[in-house]
């Protein structure tokens, strides 16, 4: 199990935060436009679920699974998007998501004065404690298969 | 709980407010903040001190600050009190309230004045209606640490 890479998005879709950990192929892009792309799709991929469901959706777009790897997505009620993409035996990725936005984001980010929240994300302070976080998280174990 | 939380922000907005309302922006004028802070020092201390006997001296005053009054405003003791009985002290608070959330280490170290400063003058208006008149400054050397230094001023 591991965690590959994580994106964090405002709503008005730029990049605020990027980090990786066990990324073993690149984009070949700057992060800048690979930034673009991802949003772009995740941006298509929630208006096409809510569209395509047969039914009323709650949560909407919760997370995609290719053969490789998988991409959760949070999306706070204030807009922010957490993006993360793990293995595919990756459990309880949701909840961890939900308790980055709560203990680190809000905390680091939302409660420090210097951060401001149009931004991409420069406190120190902040990618250590997410650094961190992630690493003792059970998602985190082991190093990829 | 929610009353922390306001704290915290209306603090770091009222220093926003001050830093812009400064012109010149290589000499920063954060008496206005350190006033903001002795007028509030000054009337919280009557509600602190209401169940409380008198102190018997000015360590004895100075310890009240460093255990009850600051877990009233900041919810932690100070760590260090130190003093050469000439009246001067030494309060060191390892991880600073308002500092906590900024930055462990160097980083934002030239803007960390701001967020002392109102503390200062919470310190020095609590002293002031304890009959203790002195001057409050704060050093802060590495984020989220500060030590604040008091001088008494004997007349």
């Amino acid at each position: 199990m591991t965690v590959h890479n994580i994106y964090i998005f405002d709503k008005q879709g730029s990049l605020l935060f990027y980090q990786e950990w066990n990324r073993l192929k690149n984009s070949g892009m700057t992060r800048e436009e690979e930034a673009k792309l991802m949003y772009g799709m995740l941006f298509s991929l929630k208006s096409f679920v809510n569209k395509i469901s047969p039914l009323d959706t709650k949560e909407g777009f919760l997370y995609y699974k290719t053969s490789k790897y998988t991409l959760h997505y949070l999306e706070t009620p204030s807009g922010l998007k957490f993006v993360l993409n793990t293995d595919n035996h990756s459990q309880g990725v949701r909840d961890l998501l939900h308790q980055i936005y709560k203990e680190i984001f809000v905390e680091y980010v939302v409660k420090n004065p210097l951060c401001s929240l149009n931004e991409p994300i420069q406190s120190e302070l902040f990618k250590t404690k997410l650094d961190a976080y992630i690493k003792q998280s059970s998602v985190y174990l082991t190093k990829s298969m | 709980m929610a009353d922390d939380i306001l704290l915290d922000l209306l603090h770091s907005e009222i220093v926003q407010y001050v830093v812009g309302n400064n012109d010149n922006m290589k000499d920063e004028d954060l008496s206005t903040l350190e006033y903001i802070g002795f007028s509030t020092g000054y009337r919280i201390i009557e509600r602190l001190t209401k169940e409380m006997p008198r102190f018997k001296d000015e360590l004895d005053t100075m310890k009240f600050i460093c255990t009850d009054f600051w877990s009233a405003v900041y919810k932690k003791q100070i760590d260090n009190l130190r003093t050469n009985h000439q009246g001067v002290y030494v309060l060191q608070d390892n991880v600073f309230r308002f500092l906590s959330r900024l930055s462990n280490g160097k980083q934002y170290l030239e803007v960390a004045p701001r967020y002392v400063t109102f503390t200062c003058g919470v310190i020095r208006g609590s002293l002031a209606n304890l009959n203790i008149q002195c001057l409050v400054t704060a050093e802060v050397q590495s984020l989220p640490s500060c030590k604040f230094h008091i001088q008494v001023q004997r007349t």
